[in-house]
This record gives structure tokens, C-alpha cells and sequence, in this order.
């Protein structure tokens, strides 16, 4: 089961400052600014994967999907309905 | 002004006047990609299920197409080398056929929107908002490459005329005009003499480096002069295209690069390609460093028909695997650390590295540029064969991208100070005083040669 938005909120925002290896504030751009690149967004999914325990088939994703908190929530919330 | 019901058909017979300057045949091209896509689309939605084999129909024809246009000679010469190697027959083929405006760009946006559908990011849209979507005039020669979510809104024209989208628009257009023609058209004179196939042998050290940083500047200002007459001139009908260069010579790295060099092509081959294939790896290294050279090498093969592109692109992708083996070095050995030194050597290394790629990009044979390569690294000599303008005039422009940072933030600083709507001494006179400098520049300058450089692409 998934859980809820603030777990998910709180999870990418600790799994995006272990990868940018800085505190990420809530509407700051993850992938637009750099912060993050395309690989290393494969390691967010990776870690995000491991502590929401949720399957992200990233096929189907683009980079933009993880540019900043909000978005990361609705892709992982969007990704889970379709898997259902 | 245009009712807002007219200006949609206003702007697509625009834009299909402005195609057909090209030659009206050519108008076939573009209208056979909005019949398809349109058509692709609505099957996609109407079928979810076979969505996948449309969409991969879909992007077989479309990468058919550009194929028949632009590799088909590229093809068959080299096959027939390979056929005359072996002492065989060669494949005789009809006369060439010439290369619609355009067609690399709006392939590309087409693949795009048809991927955006499968992955339900769009929605198909009418047939009037695909053929404004690949033929919108402005940036149908040579982009920036747009995705249909981002544009096919704004071709509503639902928008009022504002005062600032001429002033922003017109800003644009002249520093366009200027950069074109009075730095990449005067550049041009001298690199194209050099690289010239009727200069017999090769130059001296000098020689060799400032032509390659003179065509990295020519090509610069050229494209970066296109595009920002295209987003100037979308931006007059209240329309804004996305960015197409952030100061790319001031990359910190090879991948700092490509986020700052024809960043709408970067975009479109980090979200359709890259990030799909290495998400199916998950970025492990091997498959992550095949694929940097392999998508490398495409993003060359883009660009034209040739071993030149070809060698360019490899060049570009083995920087990359370089800089990401460094990367991964640094995250397993703290002691590599951020310093300074280490910055700055990344720094003079891309610079070097981009600008010695230049020359097979730029030369028109593989042999011409073999032979200004080694006069840059392996043959030292200090002759020069050009007047001294050549070189005063590269090295003022060379100076001129170093503090091009520092001139855009105070431009944004005083823009930002006299505010959107407030009048100002800036606004009443600095703004036609640069326009009268720039179209007087341009003039000056002007000498018929209207070609860009990325229009062959």
C-alpha cells in the first residue's frame, strides 16, 4: 500500500539532499537548476524505491517528473494508480 | 489587431507562405508529418492498449523519412566504397534530393509528442494545432525544438498584445541581427578560407588554433544569433519559446556543457533518449558509458551526413565518459576532494577539449582536419597567414563571451530596477539608441549571407 503524501514529501526530500549532498527547501528546482542530473535521478528512484517500498518503473517517466517535492509526490502517487 | 478567431489561421498561413519560400514542394514534408502524427495520435488514444505499436509506427516512418532526406547519399556512397573495395558492382541511384528546411527539428518534435502521448503527458490535439505546432515560423528552420505541452497552449493566441512583448521581442531580434551578422558572418570569411579544400597544405600552430576557436565562435553567434531572432519573433506574437544557450563557453565541465549548448536538443535527447535507456540499466557504468558514446555519436549523426559529425560526436561522448569515470572516482575516494586547481583544470580542459572537436565538425574532409589537428599539437609552427584583423578581431570576441555573464546580470539588474511597466531613462532612450547601434551594425555587416549554419542541419 502506498502511503501517505507527507511520507512521501518527507522521504524524496531526504533521498534528494543524500544525493545533492545539501538540505533541499521545499519549492527549490531539483533538475531545472541542475541540482540533480539525470543519472543521479535514477538514484533518487533507487533510494525512493527502498523507503517507500514501492515499485517506480521509470520507462515510462521523464526527468522533469522529479524537479522539485510536489512533483515527485504526484509522479510517485500517479505511478502507483496506474500500477493498480 | 486580429480577432482572436483569425489569428490561428493567420499565423499557419503564415508559416506556410514563410516554408514555401523554400520551394513549395517542400510544404508536402511537414504536412505529411502533422497527417501521420495526427492520425497516430488519435488511434493511440482511441486504442490504449496498442498505443506501444503505434507510437513505435509512428517513429519508424518519421525516422524513415529523415533518413531518405539526409543520410540516403551519405549511405549509398559509402556502401558503394565499400562495393568498389571489393571489386563489385556499384549501386547507381537517381540524382540527390534536396534537404527540406527544417526536417531534423520538427522530426524530432514529432517523436516527441507522439512518446508524450503513450506516456499520457498530452492529449492528441487538432489537426490545426500540429501543423502550427511543427510550422510555426518562427522556429521552423532551426528550432529551439519545442514539445507540444509547451507550445501548442500558447498557439491559441489567446493573449492580448502587451507593449512588453514587442519591447522583449524586439531585444531579441536586434541582438540577433547583430550577433549574426557583424560576429558570425565576419568570422565566417576567415574560417571558411581556411578550412577551405583549395588551401593546400597545413597551417601553422597558430593558425590552426585560431581557426578552430574562430568557427567555435562563428557557430556560437550564428545559432545563438538564430535563436534568439526566433524567440524574439515568437515572442512579438506573445509567445515564448524556451532558451536555446546559457553561456556555453563558460562550462565548468563537459556535461555543464550540453545543460548550456543547443539546450532544447539536450533536452529532448536526455528525456527520449538517454534517461530511457539507462533506466532500463539503471545507470550502471558499462551500459551508462556504451550509451553516452552511443547517444553521442547520434546527437552527431543529427547534425549531418558525415564522418566529420560522426567523429564529433564520439569526441563529445568520450569527454563525457572521461568526466562521469571521474565522477564516480571522486564519490569513491573523498581524498580527489573539490579543490580549486581541480575546477579550474576541468574548466580549461572542456574549453580545449570542445574546441578541438570543432575542426572535424567544421572541416570538409576527414583528411583537412587530421592535418589542422596535427599542426595544433604535433607540427609547431609559428607563422600566420591571415591579416591582423583575424586575430585582434577573435580575441576581442574571445573577451567578449569571457565577461558576456557580467554584461547579461547587469542588463537584468537595470531592467529589474526601472520595472515592468515604469517609464525610464533606459526604456526612452537606451532601448532605441541599442536598436539604431544594432540595426546599424547590422547593415553595415550585411553582405547577402543569410545561410545559418544549423538551417543545413
Amino acid at each position: 500500500m502506498l502511503p501517505d503524501s507527507d511520507t512521501i514529501r518527507n522521504a524524496a526530500r531526504e533521498a534528494a539532499a543524500q544525493i545533492a549532498g545539501r538540505p533541499i527547501k521545499d519549492d527549490q528546482r531539483l533538475v531545472s537548476s541542475g541540482l540533480i542530473d539525470s543519472l543521479s535521478i535514477l538514484r533518487l528512484i533507487s533510494l525512493l524505491e527502498k523507503k517507500l517500498k514501492v515499485s517506480i518503473p521509470p520507462t515510462m517517466l521523464q526527468p522533469e517528473d522529479f524537479d522539485d517535492l510536489d512533483l515527485i509526490v504526484e509522479t510517485i502517487e500517479r505511478v502507483a494508480k496506474a500500477a493498480d | 489587431m486580429l480577432s482572436e478567431r483569425l489569428r490561428r489561421p493567420f499565423v499557419l498561413a503564415a508559416s506556410l507562405a514563410f516554408y514555401a519560400t523554400w520551394g513549395i514542394p517542400f510544404v508536402v514534408v511537414p504536412l505529411f508529418v502533422s497527417v501521420l502524427v495526427f492520425v497516430l495520435g488519435r488511434w493511440m488514444a482511441a486504442e490504449p492498449g496498442k498505443a506501444t505499436r503505434w507510437m513505435w509506427i509512428g517513429i519508424s516512418c518519421l525516422l524513415t523519412l529523415l533518413a531518405f532526406f539526409k543520410y540516403r547519399d551519405f549511405v549509398l556512397v559509402n556502401v558503394n566504397t565499400l562495393i568498389a573495395w571489393m571489386a563489385a558492382q556499384p549501386i547507381t541511384f537517381a540524382k540527390s534530393v534536396a534537404l527540406p528546411v527544417g526536417i531534423s527539428f520538427y522530426t524530432f518534435e514529432a517523436i516527441g509528442y507522439l512518446i508524450d502521448i503513450r506516456q499520457g503527458r498530452v492529449r492528441p490535439t487538432t489537426f490545426m494545432d500540429l501543423c502550427l505546432f511543427f510550422l510555426f515560423w518562427p522556429n521552423v528552420m532551426s528550432g529551439p525544438i519545442v514539445r507540444a505541452r509547451e507550445l501548442v497552449p500558447q498557439l491559441k493566441f489567446r493573449l492580448k498584445f502587451e507593449p512588453r512583448f514587442a519591447f522583449e521581442g524586439l531585444d531579441r531580434l536586434v541582438w540577433g541581427l547583430v550577433q549574426k551578422n557583424a560576429v558570425a558572418n565576419l568570422l565566417g570569411i576567415w574560417v571558411n578560407k581556411g578550412f577551405s579544400l583549395k588551401v593546400i597544405g597545413a597551417p601553422s600552430t597558430i593558425d590552426g588554433w585560431f581557426l578552430a576557436i574562430a568557427f567555435g565562435l562563428q557557430i556560437y553567434f550564428d545559432f545563438a544569433g538564430y535563436s534568439n531572432m526566433a524567440i524574439g519573433a515568437a515572442r512579438l506574437l506573445g509567445v515564448t519559446l524556451p532558451e536555446n544557450f546559457r553561456q556555453p563557453y563558460h562550462a565548468v565541465s563537459p556535461p555543464d556543457f550540453w545543460s548550456r549548448w543547443h539546450m532544447t536538443l539536450s533536452r529532448w535527447i536526455r528525456d527520449y533518449l538517454f534517461f530511457p535507456i539507462n533506466a532500463k540499466w539503471m545507470g550502471a557504468p558499462v551500459p551508462l558509458y556504451l550509451s553516452l558514446l552511443g547517444v553521442m555519436t547520434l546527437v552527431g549523426l543529427w547534425h549531418g551526413a558525415g564522418w566529420g559529425f560522426i567523429l564529433w560526436g564520439l569526441m563529445h561522448g568520450a569527454y563525457l565518459v572521461v568526466y562521469r569515470v571521474y565522477e564516480s572516482a571522486k564519490i569513491a575516494h573523498s581524498a580527489i576532494g573539490n579543490s580549486r586547481i581541480v575546477s579550474g583544470c576541468w574548466r580549461f580542459l572542456t574549453l580545449v577539449g570542445i574546441t578541438v572537436a570543432w575542426v572535424p565538425f567544421r572541416a570538409p574532409s576527414l583528411h583537412k582536419a587530421s592535418g589542422i589537428l596535427s599542426s595544433m599539437f604535433a607540427r609547431f609552427s609559428l607563422g600566420t597567414a591571415y591579416s591582423s584583423t583575424f586575430y585582434v578581431f577573435t580575441v576581442v570576441v574571445m573577451l567578449f563571451c569571457a565577461v558576456e555573464p557580467f554584461i547579461v546580470r547587469k542588463l537584468t539588474e537595470i531592467e529589474e530596477r526601472t520595472g515592468e511597466n515604469g517609464a525610464s531613462m533606459f526604456r526612452i532612450f537606451g532601448r532605441p539608441i541599442a536598436y539604431t547601434c544594432g540595426l546599424l551594425l547590422f547593415m553595415l555587416f550585411d553582405e547577402n549571407n543569410t545561410q545559418f549554419i544549423y538551417s543545413q542541419f
